[in-house]
């Protein structure tokens, strides 16, 4: 380095010029959280694959069984048919959940972008879901669902005489999935609500102006003018939302636990339950998150990309 | 000749008088909506906590006959209620501090320092900070029952950092991006160096970002669940979120404490996020959206 020096006396060594002038003291302050994210994401991730190809289970030593998992997930007598139905609940109930909270933000994002008196209010008041624990929501919506007349919907219907049985919201296999899927959209739109609200405060105000001069009516500003400008944010939006929903397991644990008959299986919850809860084979359960990974990655990059699209 | 109608409304002062009296029914209808919607639920906890048991189950009304906090002292004084409460709260601080140092210097390196690789380790945040749980928890599982981790706080501290740290770090990436370097090269010029520049200068800067950012990783420690019900068995490990499936399914709370409890644990992160508010839609799109 010495000799980079001597020969090119005016410029900073070569070495230096290619690892930055900052490199030293910008990797110390780095490495502590490279470290984290290496050990605890990077690595469960090679982890998890290794896993799905042993017959891992809880206190026992691994064996490798090759794709003996995988054929028991996708095909198993005990696993397989579960398992499809996983696969469609889960895209049911983030599709549905999804657009509905989409739909839903967007008007709540609308209605507290426009100006009326105790406007701040009504912000506070549409966001407080968001602020709750899922745990508690879950924990409370299972109480409004109850099935015996205690259950304030049952009660409700039955004093305003709209049904004369009892419902049982979580109980019935056709109506379960519904059930879940309107707490996840009660507590879930806050965040579209708050996220299309910021897009709509950086939308320009002179685009409104010049579509009013050109006797755009109100649909037709909102079909032109807000709807592009929002698009970046609600891409984002949605793409994260749509990874947390797939993936949360909270409200399906604690409203359901997968059932009735699997009705409300998704993914997450037949992990939990192959691995930990029930049959305790951390092999198998990692291949059913294995078998779900190059999706979410593809949203992961796609994410990722757009979120850094800015920093350039 | 709307103008004329209404003065004050700048925005409005466009539209006709026939359509204003029409977007108020509007807004007033979705307002309604919105605020049985949202505080609907709420009120039937908060209202189901202060009743008695046979007006929990016997005799259910929408407003309570008569109020009680029985429900309150069961919660609080016989069950681990307390204890579970303070498990999560030393989850909580401690993760969040931790995040908060090592978030912010690792944030500054990125947005500041000039060294190769920089753009790839913001990369790896951002994909940390996306990597679901869902995906993660049986192989997380498996690594800290190997590090003999499982059914201790610390080992639901370690984990809560694989969420809080990246997402620390990329709040703050970007609101060091907001301060003006020239600041910074002042101080360097006067002689300062880096790290001390960093803590003297930058820092008390970005105290108010620190504080969001805090309440942000803390909120999301304090309200976490799969992990917790994962990696912990023991009642005296448990974090509330946890804790309270312990007692609902072992029938130990009937629904009043139940609800009680509940109420109870909304209260921190309402409180916080009551007095982060003016922040929230601001903090929450530039960390999303902007960078």
């Amino acid at each position: 380095m010495a000799t980079a020096t001597l020969s090119r006396p005016t410029e900073r060594p070569v070495w230096r010029r290619a690892l930055g002038t900052d490199w030293k003291l910008g990797w110390m302050l780095v490495l502590p959280v490279l470290a984290v994210l290496a050990g605890l994401v990077a690595y469960p991730f090679v982890l998890a694959i290794a896993l799905s190809f042993t017959d891992k289970m809880i206190g026992r030593p691994a064996h490798f069984v090759g794709w003996q998992n995988y054929r028991d997930v996708l095909f198993g007598d005990e696993f397989g048919s579960i398992f499809r139905r996983a696969v469609l609940n889960t895209v049911l109930y983030t599709v549905v959940a999804v657009a509905c909270k989409s739909v839903l933000g967007m008007g709540m994002a609308l209605f507290l972008h426009e100006q009326f008196p105790g406007r701040n209010l009504m912000r506070a008041i549409c966001f407080l879901p968001w602020a709750i624990p899922s745990l508690i929501v879950g924990l409370s919506w299972q109480w409004i669902y109850n099935g015996t007349n205690a259950g304030v919907l049952n009660m409700l219907l039955n004093d305003l005489h709209l049904s004369d049985t009892l419902i049982q919201w979580l109980g019935n296999p056709r109506l379960a999935l519904w059930s879940v899927i309107l707490v996840v959209i009660w507590q879930g739109c806050p965040f579209y609500g708050m996220m299309f609200l910021a897009g709509l405060q950086a939308v320009q105000a002179e685009l409104y102006e010049a579509a009013a001069i050109d006797g755009a009516n109100i649909f037709q500003r909102y079909l032109y003018v807000t709807l592009p400008g929002l698009s970046a944010v609600a891409t984002i939006t949605i793409l994260l939302s749509t990874i947390w929903t797939a993936n949360s397991i909270n409200y399906i644990y604690i409203l359901t636990g997968g059932g009735p008959a699997n009705t409300t299986m998704t993914f997450p919850m037949f992990a939990y339950q192959v691995g930990i809860a029930g049959a305790q084979r951390l092999g198998a359960a990692s291949a059913i998150t294995v078998l779900f990974l190059p999706f979410f990655l593809l949203i992961i990059f796609a994410l990722t990309r757009r979120m850094l699209a800015e920093e350039r | 000749m709307a103008t004329l109608a209404r003065p004050a409304g700048r925005t409005r002062a466009r539209t006709r008088t026939r359509p204003l009296a029409l977007k108020r029914v509007a807004l007033l209808l979705t307002g309604l909506f919105f605020t049985l919607w949202t505080l609907g639920p709420i009120y039937w906890i908060v209202v189901t906590s202060l009743k008695t048991e046979l007006q929990v189950y016997r005799q259910p009304t929408l407003v309570p006959t008569a109020v009680t906090f029985k429900n309150y002292q069961t919660v609080l004084f016989h069950s681990n209620f307390l204890l579970y409460i303070r498990n999560s709260l030393t989850v909580a601080l401690v993760t969040t501090a931790l995040s908060l140092v090592f978030g912010s210097i690792c944030a500054y390196a990125i947005a500041r320092l000039r060294f190769r690789g920089r753009r790839l380790v913001a990369r790896a945040i951002v994909i940390s900070y996306l990597a679901p749980g869902g995906l993660l928890f049986i192989s997380l599982f498996e690594l800290l029952t190997e590090l003999h981790l499982t059914d201790k706080l610390a080992g639901l501290m370690v984990s809560y950092l694989s969420f809080t740290l990246p997402f620390c770090t990329w709040l703050m990436i970007g609101y060091f991006r907001t301060i003006p370097a020239e600041l910074e090269e002042a101080a360097l010029v006067d002689g300062c160096t880096r790290l001390r520049a960093l803590i003297y200068v930058i820092m008390p800067l970005t105290l108010p970002a620190l504080v969001v950012v805090a309440l942000y990783s803390f909120t999301q420690a304090w309200n976490e669940f799969l992990y917790a019900l994962v990696f912990i068995s023991s009642d005296s490990q448990k974090t509330f979120t946890v804790g309270l499936i312990g007692l609902i399914q072992g029938d130990t709370l009937p629904w009043g404490p139940m609800m009680a409890a509940a109420s109870l644990g909304m209260i921190p992160p309402i409180i916080i996020y009551v007095l982060a508010q003016r922040w929230v839609v601001s903090g929450l799109a530039a960390g999303a959206v902007k960078g």
